[in-house]
């Protein structure tokens, strides 16, 4: 029981940062990506390579992860810079899709289908450690970091692009900059989880780095409360906890749990976009203007 | 003669993107909606017709029944789903999500319901002769590009030549102008939707007899779909159906060159280099947002 509970801990501290990056750039900046996953996966196969190549230590992995994260998020940030709203969801839908058949292919980096196997247990600075510590220092980090920038003039600079952005570019706030930096922290978060996870499951392939995940993620951050700073963290408790409350159904046979949970997470994400569109933290009045 | 036989697939292929893409952009066109459900009508006609086959329904009504099924979803969405949320606000990351939300719903009921994995109709139609040396061909091919041809002439003669077809097109340019003329703009984003779904219906079902469905093809269709009507122009129905064809056969010959699991992969190289660096497309005349 106990390592159920910490095992879902940990899941809930790696979701969350997902979740919260996620938010970082859907809520606030106004980048509607459909591609965390794929940062997600860089970071964990990052991180399983450093693990099983060099040593296990979780502060390296993490740093590497989220470097190679943040330098890729360029392929992100690029067509936000050209264009917006659903030309943007097009092409990050095109870069998941991309990234998840380069995963598969690219055998001498991912091990392909197969995936990466035997990734040692974490150390820090040689000494084991457990991951769910670490994990919940890097998610009060990254919610710390959220809030600070948020509330900052990085934040304010960002939804300023989000609710008009040539107003934004008239005031002479830099778009591009702002935007690229926002991309390249969210994403260089989503590797820090995925390096966590990787050194979590001790073994990593392409099927968690899917479009399935990128939405899951997605479903996290509008089901609480986009551009809020608990919203994204309720939502990941909520969708985290509900295989377990799902097995709790007698009648429901196990090998439908998985297609009933994910059409409660679509039934949810409808039924909120058309009677709550701010979520479930949100505040009603802000959802209705930032459009 | 490999180069002959990946075009001739290509073609195929092509004809069908052609066919789901032309109705994404007519409903993206008149409506303004991104109907990001537009793969799930098809995946709902296609399981429509695979159980009238199996129920040994004769083959035009399984036709019958894949088309009401696909426009009645299409109908179902317009008023249930975009509505109620274009009259409280018109964002349009809302209005994916909540599309998005329909497709994930339909399409595990599809894998409760009807199992999951690929399945296939099998006709005679799908059967391959051989024409020229090494070179296959089905009578399916024929089907394919003749149902596109007819369709997309009965539909550009609708949009010029009948009061409805002119009134859409007046709809993609002024909803207000509608209103004021005392048409029903609802009515027409209606009528949007169910011609829009309703040509999902004819590549579902040739799609069913040739590479075959899954629970899951809607994601796929509505992604090229979105990539053949941004490559082709937004608003421009010509410029999707033509972007939707030569996807299609760009996928097929590009497997000359590069293994079948890569051959999506083009697509999106596709849509990205047009989004980098041409993002009004083809055809396109408005900037992009």
């Amino acid at each position: 029981m106990i390592a159920y509970l910490s095992n879902l801990a940990t899941q809930v501290a790696i979701f969350g940062i997902l979740a919260a990056t996620l938010n970082f750039i859907l809520g606030y900046a106004g980048i509607f990506s459909i591609a965390h996953a794929v940062f997600f996966g860089l970071g964990a196969y990052a991180g399983a390579q450093i693990a099983l190549l060099l040593v296990p230590d979780v502060v390296l992995a993490c740093i590497v992860a989220a470097a190679i994260a943040g330098g890729l998020s360029l392929c992100l940030a690029l067509p936000a810079l050209r264009v917006r709203g659903e030309y943007f969801v097009a092409a990050s839908l095109g870069l998941q899709m991309v990234a998840v058949t380069l995963f598969s292919e690219l055998k001498p980096l991912t091990g392909g289908i197969g995936g990466l196997v035997g990734i040692p247990l974490p150390t820090l600075f040689g000494v084991p450690v457990g991951v769910l510590p670490v994990a919940l220092a890097a998610l009060a980090l990254i919610l710390l970091a959220t809030a600070l920038l948020a509330r900052g003039s990085f934040g304010r600079t960002l939804t300023a692009i989000r609710d008009a952005e040539s107003a934004a570019e008239a005031l002479g706030k830099n778009v591009a900059a702002a935007k690229t930096l926002a991309v390249g922290f969210a994403c260089a978060g989503a590797g820090v989880a995925g390096a966590l996870y990787a050194l979590h499951t001790s073994f990593v392939n392409v099927e968690s780095f899917t479009m399935d995940y990128s939405v899951l993620m997605m479903a996290m951050v509008i089901i609480g409360g986009t551009g809020t700073l608990w919203g994204p963290l309720i939502g990941t408790v909520l969708l985290l906890s509900l295989p377990a409350a799902l097995a709790f159904l007698p009648f429901l046979p196990a090998t439908e749990v998985g297609a009933v949970q994910q059409i409660i997470i679509g039934l949810a994400m409808t039924l909120l976009m058309i009677f709550r569109p701010a979520g479930l933290v949100g505040d009603l009045s802000r959802g209705q203007t930032t459009a | 003669m490999l180069f002959l036989q990946l075009l001739i697939n290509g073609l195929q292929t092509g004809a069908i993107y052609a066919l789901t893409a032309a109705g994404f952009a007519l409903i993206f066109g008149a409506t303004r909606i991104f109907h990001f459900a537009h793969g799930t009508a098809f995946t709902l006609a296609g399981y429509a017709f695979l159980f009238a086959w199996r129920a040994d329904w004769p083959g035009w009504a399984g036709v019958l029944v894949a088309v009401a099924a696909a426009t009645l979803f299409g109908m179902a969405m317009e008023r249930f789903v975009y509505r109620p949320i274009q009259r409280h606000e018109g964002s349009f990351f809302t209005v994916f999500v909540a599309a998005f939300g329909v497709g994930i719903v339909v399409q595990n009921l599809i894998g409760l319901f009807a199992g999951r994995g690929l399945a296939t109709v099998d006709t005679p139609l799908s059967f391959g002769t051989e024409v020229l040396p090494e070179i296959f061909v089905a009578p399916i091919l024929w089907i394919a590009i003749g149902t596109a041809a007819v369709l997309f002439a009965a539909l550009t003669v609708f949009l010029t030549r009948s009061h409805a077809g002119v009134a859409l097109r007046a709809l993609a340019q002024n909803p207000d102008l509608i209103r004021t003329y005392g048409l029903s703009a609802n009515g027409l984003s209606v009528l949007a939707f169910a011609i829009g779904s309703a040509l999902a219906a004819p590549a579902a079902i040739i799609t069913a007899m040739t590479s075959g469905l899954n629970e899951a093809i809607g994601h796929q269709v509505m992604l090229i779909s979105i990539a053949a009507t941004i490559v082709g122009g937004i608003g421009s129905l010509r410029g999707a159906a033509l972007a939707g064809l030569m996807l299609g056969v760009a996928e097929s010959l590009a497997l000359q060159f590069v293994d079948t699991q890569w051959a999506e992969a083009v697509s999106f190289l596709v849509l990205f280099a047009f989004i980098l660096f041409r993002p009004s497309g083809i055809f396109g005349v408005a900037a992009a947002r």
